[in-house]
C-alpha cells in the first residue's frame, strides 16, 4: 500500500529555537552574550528568538503565494527596470 | 500666449514617457543581473552625459521672495544664491551666520554626529572660485546623514558597529556637492543603522531634538534621518541629504516641516553610502522648499560608474524649472495633473491631521491644472503584495554585516533582529519577494497610475519597495497631543518612475500660494 504524504505538524517554538540557534552557530554567531530576558536592555535573547520564529513562519507562509513564473520574473530594482527594458517611449 | 497655453503646451514631463504597458516576454533571466547588464550597456551614455554640473537659471528664479537678510540663516538656498549673485549677501557672512548658530545651539539640538570647524569651512569657502556655473553651491552649508562616507569626518551610521570609522573617500553624492562648491558642515545624527530616531549608540537614550521641540526630547525628530532634518529646520544647515529604505526621509521631513524628495531608485548613486538594502535604499534630498530640493537633486542626479544601478537611465531633466510654479494670475501646476486621494487619506486617527489634509485638498482643487480624483481604487491583492513576507526585505542587510555579527551582536543593539534574521529567510522566498515586487509595480502602473499622475498617501513602504519617487512637504501646524507643542504636519505625494518633475511641479504650485514652508522654528528658550 502506497503511503499518501500528509502535511507535517507545524513545529513548536522549542523546535524552531533549536533550528535558529543551530543556524546561528553554523555561521559562527554567538547570541549568548545577550541577556536572556531583560526588557530594559536594547535587545535580549527572548525577543530575538521571538522575532526569528516570526520570520521563519512568515517565510513558510510565502510559499503559499502563487505567482506566475512566466509573466512575473524576479526583479531586484523594479522602477529603473522600466527604463532598462525600454518601457519608455522615445 | 504663454508656453502653457500654446497648442502644444509645455514639453511633457519625464513620467509621461514611461509606458503604462508592462513588459511581457521581452526579457529573460533579467533578475539581479539587471544591474550588471545596465553597467555594460551604459558606458557610452555616461561618457556622453554633461561633463559639468548643471544648475539652470531657474535656480535663481525671480519669484523667490526675499523676506529678510537680517539673519541669512532664515533664507532658502535659492534665496541665498540669488542674494550672493546680486552682491547683497557676502558668502563669508552666510557661512559665519551658520557657524554662529551651530556654536550657540548645537549642544541643545544635538543634530550633528561629527562636524567641521568654523575655520575649516571658511578655508574651504576661500578655496572655491567665484564661478556660479561651476560652483553654484558656493557658501551653501550642507548636512549629509552620517551614513554617507566623508573623507574628513567620521562616518558611524549611528551605531557601535561603525564607531570610529573614518572612510578614505567621499560618497559620490558628497563629492558632487563639494565639487559644486557646497560646504559639508557636519554629519547628521541618525537612527541606529538607519532605523528609528537618533540615540546614544548602543542604547535606547534619544539624542537629537526636533527643531520644533528643542526643550522636550519626547517629541521625536523623526527617523532615521533625524540629524539632517533637525539641522535644516533649526537653521544649522540650509539643506542636506538623508537616506530612505522605509520612510526615513519623508518621516523626519514631515516631522520638521521640510520639503524632501526621495527620487526614483537609481536616479542618485548609492556608492559610498553604508548599505541597508541593495534593493530599497535611496538617497533623498532634504530642504526648506521645493526649489531648494530641486537644486540639490539637479547636482547629485547623474550616472555613476561606481553604482551600476544608476546607469542606463534617462538623463535628468530640468528639476529647477519643474519646481517653478507656472506664472499667471494664480500660479498653476506646470502640467495638467490628476491627483488621486488614497482611500483612507482623510481618516487619520488624529482629527487635526484630517482637518489640515482637507484644507490642503481645497488649495489643490483651486489650481486650474489639477483634477482631484477622490475615489481611486488600489491594485489587486494590495494587502498581500505590500505586507510581510512578500513586502519585506529580510535578507538584504544580513549579507553585508556577517563579519560584524560574528564580532559582537551587542553592537547592533535594538536593530539586531533586522540584521540577524535575514539568514533565516530561504532563497526561494527571496526570489518570490522579487517576483512580487515586479508584480506590484506592474499593478501600480496599470491599476493605480492609470487613474492619476500623482497620489496623496500616508503609505510610503510600497513606494520604497518598488523604487517610485516620493515628495513630502508641510501643509500646516497642529498641536502634539503628548507635549502640547505646536508642530508642523506634512503631506506625502508619490508618482510614476521618474516622476520627480511632476512632484516638484505640484509642490511648487502649492508653495506659491501658501506659507507653511516659510515658517521657521523658534530658537531654544
Amino acid at each position: 500500500m502506497i503511503q499518501v504524504p500528509s502535511r507535517p505538524n507545524s513545529p513548536t517554538d522549542e523546535e524552531l529555537n533549536r533550528y535558529i540557534l543551530t543556524r546561528y552557530a553554523l555561521l559562527g554567531i554567538d547570541i549568548s552574550v545577550l541577556p536572556e530576558s531583560d526588557e530594559d536592555a536594547p535587545m535580549d535573547q527572548e525577543r530575538l528568538l521571538e522575532h526569528a520564529r516570526s520570520v521563519l513562519r512568515q517565510d513558510a507562509a510565502a510559499a503559499d503565494f502563487a505567482i506566475d513564473p512566466q509573466l512575473h520574473l524576479p526583479v531586484a530594482h523594479p522602477a529603473p527596470f522600466t527604463a532598462w527594458t525600454d518601457e519608455q517611449s522615445p | 500666449m504663454s508656453e502653457y497655453d500654446s497648442p502644444s503646451g509645455p514639453p511633457p514631463p519625464q513620467d509621461e514617457r514611461v509606458s503604462r504597458r508592462w513588459f511581457l516576454g521581452r526579457m529573460a533571466g533579467f533578475s539581479a543581473a539587471a544591474a550588471a547588464s545596465g553597467a555594460v550597456l551604459s558606458r557610452a551614455k555616461v561618457a556622453a552625459s554633461p561633463g559639468s554640473l548643471v544648475v539652470t537659471p531657474e535656480a535663481f528664479a525671480s519669484d523667490v521672495r526675499i523676506q529678510s537678510v537680517d539673519d541669512p540663516t532664515t533664507l532658502t538656498m535659492a534665496e541665498s544664491m540669488t542674494l550672493i549673485r546680486s552682491g547683497a549677501l557676502a558668502p563669508t557672512e552666510l557661512v559665519e551666520a551658520y557657524a554662529e548658530r551651530i556654536e550657540s545651539f548645537e549642544d541643545i539640538y544635538q543634530a550633528y554626529a561629527d562636524r567641521s570647524t568654523r575655520q575649516a569651512l571658511l578655508e574651504a569657502l576661500d578655496e572655491t572660485p567665484v564661478d556660479e556655473q561651476r560652483f553654484p553651491l558656493r557658501a551653501m552649508c550642507l548636512v549629509p546623514k552620517d551614513n554617507f562616507y566623508t573623507s574628513d569626518l567620521l562616518t558611524e551610521g549611528g551605531s557601535l558597529v561603525f564607531e570610529g570609522f573614518q572612510p578614505d573617500y567621499d560618497a559620490t553624492v558628497v563629492a558632487l556637492l563639494r565639487s559644486a562648491g557646497g560646504l559639508i558642515v557636519g554629519k547628521g545624527q541618525m537612527g541606529n543603522l538607519a532605523g528609528g530616531r537618533a540615540r546614544v549608540y548602543g542604547t535606547t537614550v534619544p539624542t537629537t531634538r526636533n527643531a520644533w521641540s528643542p526643550d522636550d526630547v519626547r517629541y521625536s525628530p523623526g527617523g532615521s534621518s533625524s540629524g539632517s532634518a533637525t539641522a535644516i529646520a533649526a537653521r544649522l544647515a540650509v539643506a542636506g541629504l538623508g537616506t530612505q529604505t522605509g520612510g526615513s526621509v519623508t518621516g523626519p521631513g514631515n516631522a520638521q516641516g521640510l520639503t524632501c524628495i526621495k527620487p526614483t531608485f537609481g536616479r542618485v548613486s548609492l556608492h559610498g553610502v553604508i548599505p541597508l538594502s541593495y534593493t530599497r535604499d535611496h538617497v533623498g534630498v532634504m530642504a526648506r522648499d521645493a526649489k531648494d530640493a530641486a537644486i540639490l537633486l539637479q547636482v547629485i542626479a547623474r550616472p555613476d560608474p561606481n553604482d551600476p544601478r544608476s546607469l542606463g537611465l534617462p538623463q535628468p531633466p530640468n528639476y529647477a524649472l519643474a519646481a517653478t510654479a507656472f506664472p499667471g494670475e494664480r500660479p498653476r501646476v506646470r502640467w495638467p495633473t490628476r491627483i488621486g486621494i488614497w482611500p483612507d487619506y482623510l481618516a487619520d486617527e488624529d482629527e487635526g491631521v484630517n482637518t489640515l489634509r482637507r484644507a490642503f485638498l481645497e488649495v489643490l482643487e483651486q489650481n486650474a491644472s489639477v483634477q482631484i480624483v477622490s475615489d481611486i481604487t488600489l491594485p489587486d491583492q494590495w494587502e498581500e503584495l505590500t505586507s510581510e513576507p512578500l513586502g519585506g526585505s529580510h535578507g538584504d542587510p544580513t549579507a553585508f554585516f556577517i563579519e560584524h555579527l560574528r564580532r559582537d551582536v551587542r553592537d547592533f543593539a535594538d536593530r539586531l533582529p533586522r540584521f540577524l534574521n535575514g539568514m533565516l529567510q530561504s532563497a526561494d522566498t527571496y526570489v518570490k519577494v522579487q517576483q512580487a515586487r515586479n508584480l506590484l509595480l506592474n499593478r501600480m502602473l496599470t491599476q493605480l497610475f492609470n487613474q492619476c499622475e500623482v497620489v496623496l498617501t500616508g503609505e510610503t513602504d510600497a513606494f520604497d519597495g518598488t523604487g517610485l519617487p516620493l515628495l513630502c512637504m508641510p501643509i500646516g501646524f497642529d498641536t502634539d497631543g503628548e507635549t502640547g507643542k505646536t508642530v508642523p504636519r506634512g503631506a506625502v505625494m508619490a508618482a510614476r518612475p521618474f516622476g520627480e518633475e511632476r512632484l516638484f511641479a505640484v509642490a511648487a504650485a502649492y508653495q506659491a500660494v501658501t506659507d507653511f514652508h516659510r515658517t521657521r522654528a523658534a530658537d531654544p528658550s
